[in-house]
């Protein structure tokens, strides 16, 4: 069939391309933090408690949380075409519009988070909290440390879904249009989570547990790649359609060819990492290399989580409805 | 109240480009942007060839996902006329009903930084005009009415032919009818 | 009002339900204002008639704020009857266009080099009469030759003629109609006009042969071919190429290019023999049918096949469907016929069938010319007899009053039968009109004085020695338009806003310049306004209703199909069709269209066609910002088959090179299956070379260029411009 369109929008054509690196940036950070959030809130949870003493991640994480957050925030609010009306966000409720209630919900998790940092701040930082209502509110918030910890969990896993469903909720585009995606995009955003935990976390225990975690994750996230492309593979051929830039190796997908392989042996290798990792007494002592190792094979679940939100975002563009 | 809908007869449409270039003067549209364009398909091989030309727009969906993505309820569903349309005073540019519309009838204006779209021209029907791009068809391929009105020409040639939609099965109801083939005559 | 708010302030108001956000204070949404306020908002509409194209479509210009900031359809008007077509839409490109002429130029460089000065009205006009008076005393006011087309012609040819010189040359004759017009004239005796009279919108079927309507965009035309397709009339469409009329047809027929005749033959062929004309109708307005019995025997379906590339089935198929179908069919004769040189002989083929089905003056076929009258204008004072007889007709029989323009070309390379020294061109760029430009540029070469009038820097504009600004149709007056069609009506042009910039109506163009000439006799109006009031006056028309209306019909003036006591009138000499052509016998031409077979390309060749595209108007729109956007490079269309075995795809880019190796690129390429594999094609009036024109210049390949070759009519002096063969060569 030939096929000749006159009056085309600049926006789409040849593809359509609204969002780019910027909003990909955002659901990454966005996951991140929301991960973050809950691997701190497990952190305090956990073995009730035992984790936290003498452990540094205990209050770095929580307070990594809104400063990722909120660069992510920036990534997005450069995005907006139209930035004086952005409060106009908060002067309604859509509840069809993932961009709705996403907006609220960051508006929640914001102070959500800051009450974490408050709440988990040794009291030898207290000083970098100027006033004194603050270091009251941070001392009388350390008594329900485990509440706000379970608020946060919550409300982790709520953006982690959240930065998966802003895109799955088009029915025009077969490629997001999935509702593995928001799994995935949870999946991919709490083991980055747990990656940064490993980073962080100063004890062995700590990098251990994560450890531990962040396989029964990546091991999630691996299920649910596949059967996410085999979903979009078996369903119309729209949505067939929409996963050809990742399978079609050619040079004008590039890209999208580079990111599957890429992940393809990103994360097998990570997971082979972890694996040797947790042998039982493989580990005793936090050796260099020992620290190498792990800090290696984070840094490439954050990578690996960064690529799928990259490749999502720009393949999901090339996708159409027919 | 008056359910506004637009039929195309893709017989009669000759792709002269009339209907772009009035819509883009009406309504004053940045260049290289369009609210309506003209879609040429070929199929076959010479000499069996069939060629099926059409105009395309907003469909003023009754089921409408940009309205739905929208967060700040600057895309709305006019409930009296049915005509999907837009507050721009109240639209951030966030770009998800871009996004949302199988259509691709959305843009960003360059001048104005916000969304933009297909009216149906409600500034000239309010004035009892037909949207510019009806007016002005060369071919008569696009005909403008109220589906509550039995007599509009709408109500009749949906009556008189069968029609069909753009993206059925996207679910969005679209307001916009495509007359591709004549009832055989009797 | 005119301070009521900006364009772009109404356009907030009015484009949307609530105003831009910037606005949002300052202004309310429409629904909000006034209807005083809505009104001063809603503009002013200014009655006129278009002139993207030639076919005069009455158009409203709406202006708000001393901008004119849409156009819109007349409904009162024949031709366009309440719609516009891109193109008339696109109006506003051409009024806003940043490349127009601003100001007269004078030649500052060599001839063509585009190097010029600004200069007042009064200088350039002066020098253009200096310059004319001395040609007159050098070589007779007979050297100075109009190329026009147009409404600039009824203000330049007066002028022309006042001055003394017969020689006029319009390519809307050599280039396009003239043979048509040419061969109603010997058969009917007058031609189908322009809008054609074809009553498609009441056919039962419709025959097109090259005549790609929905590309050639005229609007009743148009409106009436979809019609015909809404009425669900057979649509028969011959073209080696899958128009988009070819899109709407029943019957496609890919014919070989250059082989029409053989068609047209064969269809008169069956219809003779099978005794399916329509004898009666004959019998009252047709001469020559017994001299047709036994001419056509030859002419069988099989042996048509093999000329066209067509089936005999298909053509049997398509004749008997005329035959049932008749008189109801509309037969088109074509607009753009200069083929192949032999273009007056294939239209009187038309013709011929045209009469058989008895279509002429038929429901469904052709109606008639409207024959209401308006009283004589006053004679002006008459005009000086030329000193020397007019060479534009170059001894041609039939070439028509609108001169031949090749042939005042090639006198003005020859010098003979005199010379001509001197061009007035305006409203027409010749380099993109005339076959093989060399000639053109060479011709040009050899004059002592060009000067043109336009409003855009064409290429031939750029070889002017003065160039005058004139302003667009929309800021200014012109003839009225007597509308001939059905009815009688008349339509008037008027500006909607002043002259921009140091531009000037070319009423005012002329009458200035017969003033500085001496002529200004001819010209006895203050302002135009006056002479087309005047000529109201004359007429008995209520010249304020046709400045508000745009159109005034003549009341009873509809004379459509014949009946009793309404006759068909032909102004032959038998005073009836003339079939068989005793005037053509008489000049030694065949009385009788017959086949003479045209050169077919070799293998590795093809025929180069050209055509339009519905956003443009040759190469006057190309700059066009609107319209530029929409289709702003032509392209070359090639089967796919020869494209694989050459080794080229879609998009790729290629140059061209022609029999005369002549090498032009480069073009990109539009592989597709609608078209014949011995052809190209592509859509004509680009590869501008003005670099002036920011948008046009050198985007796609100018056909014209590669047009080297062409073969003159010998009956009309018209030039078949569609025998030139290419060759293919890919560029990096």
């Amino acid at each position: 069939m030939e096929v000749t369109v006159t009056g085309l929008n600049a926006l789409a054509f040849p593809h359509m391309h609204i969002w780019d690196w910027r909003v990909a940036l955002y659901l990454f950070l966005g996951g991140l933090s929301a991960g973050l959030a809950v691997m701190a809130a497990v952190l305090h949870l956990r073995k009730n408690g035992e984790l936290v003493e003498g452990e540094a991640a205990s209050w770095i994480a929580p307070l990594c949380v809104p400063v990722v957050l909120g660069l992510g925030m920036l990534f997005i609010f450069l995005d907006l075409e139209h930035k004086l009306n952005v409060y106009r966000l908060y002067l309604t409720v859509q509840p069809l519009s993932p961009m709705s209630w996403g907006s609220w919900g960051l508006l929640a998790f914001f102070p959500l988070s800051a009450l974490f940092v408050l709440a988990t701040l040794p009291e030898r930082l207290y000083g970098w909290l100027m006033l004194d209502s603050l270091r009251n509110l941070a001392r009388r918030l350390t008594e329900s440390v485990r509440i706000i910890a379970f608020i946060n969990l919550l409300m982790g896993i709520f953006i982690g879904i959240y930065t998966g469903v802003l895109l799955s909720s088009f029915v025009a585009r077969p490629l997001w249009n999935s509702s593995i995606l928001p799994v995935l995009f949870l999946l991919s955003a709490l083991s980055a989570g747990a990656a940064l935990m490993i980073i962080v976390s100063r004890s062995l225990a700590a990098k251990l547990f994560f450890t531990k975690l962040d396989i029964f994750l990546i091991a999630a996230e691996m299920t649910v790649l596949p059967l996410f492309f085999y979903g979009q593979y078996t369903s119309s051929s729209a949505h067939r359609a929409s996963i050809l830039p990742f399978f079609a190796f050619t040079h004008e997908y590039l890209w999208f060819g580079s990111a599957i392989i890429l992940l393809g042996v990103i994360f097998p290798f990570a997971l082979v990492l972890k694996l040797l990792e947790i042998r039982e007494g493989h580990v005793t002592a936090l050796t260099p290399a020992v620290l190498f190792r792990m800090n290696l094979s984070a840094a490439l679940v954050l990578l690996g989580s960064a690529i799928v939100r990259f490749a999502f975002v720009y393949a999901g563009q090339l996708s159409h409805y027919l | 109240m008056p359910r506004y809908a637009m039929v195309i007869d893709t017989r009669r449409c000759i792709s002269c480009m009339a209907c772009v270039v009035a819509c883009k003067a009406e309504n004053d549209v940045a260049p290289a942007h369009f609210r309506t364009r003209i879609r040429e398909e070929i199929s076959g091989t010479f000499p069996d060839l069939r060629a099926e030309t059409r105009s395309e727009l907003c469909n003023h969906c009754d089921n409408p996902p940009c309205v739905y993505n929208c967060p700040t309820r600057a895309s709305y569903k006019n409930e009296e006329t049915g005509m999907v349309l837009l507050h721009k005073n109240k639209c951030i540019g966030c770009k998800a009903c871009i996004a949302a519309c199988p259509y691709d009838a959305r843009y960003v204006d360059p001048v104005k930084g916000v969304v933009d779209k297909c009216t149906f021209c409600d500034h000239r029907i309010a004035a009892g005009k037909q949207p510019a791009c009806v007016a002005t068809c060369v071919g008569g391929s696009r005909v403008f009415g109220d589906l509550d009105n039995p007599n509009s020409s709408v109500s009749i040639l949906l009556r008189q032919h069968p029609s069909e939609v753009l993206l059925a099965g996207a679910g969005t109801e679209p307001r916009v009818f495509y007359i591709k083939h004549y009832r055989t005559p009797r | 009002m005119k301070n009521f708010c900006s364009r772009r302030q109404f356009l907030k108001i009015s484009g949307a339900t609530a105003a831009g956000w910037a606005m949002a204070s300052a202004l309310p949404p429409w629904q909000m204002l006034s209807a005083a306020e809505i009104a001063a908002a809603e503009g002013r509409y200014v009655a006129t008639y278009c002139e993207m194209c030639f076919w005069k479509c009455g158009a409203f210009a709406k202006v708000v704020a001393d901008k004119v900031v849409k156009l819109e359809g007349n409904f009162l008007h024949p031709h366009s009857r309440g719609v516009l077509c891109g193109r008339g839409n696109g109006g506003l490109g051409l009024l806003y266009d940043p490349d127009r002429l601003k100001a007269p130029l004078i030649r500052t460089g060599e001839r063509g080099d585009g190097k010029y000065r600004e200069a007042s009205w009064d200088e350039a006009l002066s020098l253009v009469a200096e310059k004319m008076g001395k040609l007159a005393t050098d070589y007779g006011p007979e050297s100075l030759a109009l190329f026009t087309h147009g409404s600039a012609t009824s203000h330049f040819f007066p002028l022309v003629k006042a001055y003394g010189s017969p020689n006029v040359a319009m390519p809307s004759f050599a280039q396009c109609r003239g043979p048509r017009v040419a061969a109603y004239d010997i058969t009917t005796g007058s031609d189908i006009g322009s809008p054609e009279r074809l009553d498609m919108a009441n056919s039962k079927m419709v025959v097109l042969l090259g005549s790609h309507l929905g590309e050639n965009m005229h609007s009743s035309q148009v409106q009436d071919f979809t019609q015909a397709i809404g009425n669900r009339a057979k649509i028969v469409v011959v073209d080696p190429r899958f128009s988009t009329a070819a899109g709407k047809a029943d019957y496609w027929l890919p014919i070989r290019p250059g082989t029409d005749m053989a068609l047209l033959l064969a269809w008169t062929h069956l219809i003779l023999k099978n005794h399916w004309y329509d004898a009666a109708y004959l019998e009252a307005y047709a001469n020559g049918l017994e001299e047709m019995i036994g001419q056509y025997d030859e002419y069988t379906p099989e042996w048509a096949a093999k000329e066209t590339d067509l089936s005999p089935a298909v053509i049997i198929e398509t004749a008997q469907l005329m035959a049932k179908n008749a008189p109801a069919v509309a037969l088109h004769p074509g607009r753009h016929v200069t083929w192949d040189g032999q273009d007056v002989q294939r239209s009187r083929a038309i013709i011929i069938l045209q009469a058989l089905l008895g279509t002429w003056g038929r429901k469904g076929g052709i109606y008639l010319a409207s024959k209401a009258k308006l009283p004589p204008l006053p004679a002006g004072k008459a005009y000086p007899k030329p000193g020397r007889p007019a060479l534009n007709r170059g001894g041609y029989p039939f070439a028509g009053g609108e001169g031949v323009t090749n042939v005042v070309r090639a006198s003005t390379l020859s010098g003979q039968p005199y010379p001509i020294k001197g061009w007035f061109v305006s409203g027409t760029n010749l380099l993109a009109a005339l076959p093989n430009p060399d000639e053109t540029r060479a011709a040009i070469k050899q004059l002592d004085f060009l000067v043109a009038v336009d409003m855009m820097p064409t290429d031939t504009v750029v070889h002017a020695d003065v160039i005058l600004p004139e302003c667009s149709y929309l800021e200014r007056h012109d003839s009225i338009a007597q509308l001939r069609g059905r009815d009688l009506r008349l339509s008037i042009r008027q500006p909607a806003i002043e002259p921009l910039y140091n531009s000037k109506p070319g009423w005012w163009i002329a009458k200035e310049l017969s003033r500085k000439l001496g002529l200004e006799a001819y010209f006895p109006w203050q302002t135009y306004a006056e002479k087309l009031e005047e000529d109201c006056l004359a007429w008995d028309i209520d010249f304020d209703e046709l400045k508000e209306k745009g159109v005034v019909l003549i009341p009873n003036s509809e004379n459509a199909y014949i009946a009793p006591g309404n006759p068909p009138v032909f102004k032959t000499a038998s005073k009836k069709i003339e079939l068989y052509s005793e005037e053509l016998e008489l000049l030694d031409f065949d009385p009788l269209p017959r086949y003479v077979r045209n050169e077919q390309p070799q293998a590795d060749e093809f025929r180069l066609l050209y055509g339009r595209s519905p956003v443009h108007t040759f190469s006057r729109t190309v700059n066009n910002p609107v319209l530029n956007e929409l289709f702003s490079e032509n392209e070359l269309w090639l089967n796919p088959r020869p494209a694989a075995k050459l080794g080229l795809k879609n998009g790729d880019y290629v140059a061209l090179v022609n029999q005369d190796h002549i090498k032009k690129g480069h073009i990109r390429l539009k592989v597709t299956e609608r078209i014949r594999e011995d052809c190209v094609y592509m859509v004509h009036g680009f590869g501008l070379q003005s670099e002036r024109l920011s948008k046009a210049f050198n985007r796609g390949v100018s056909d014209q260029e590669l047009i080297s070759k062409y073969v003159v009519d010998p009956i009309a002096g018209t030039t078949g411009m569609r025998v030139n063969f290419v060759r293919l060569q890919k560029e990096a």
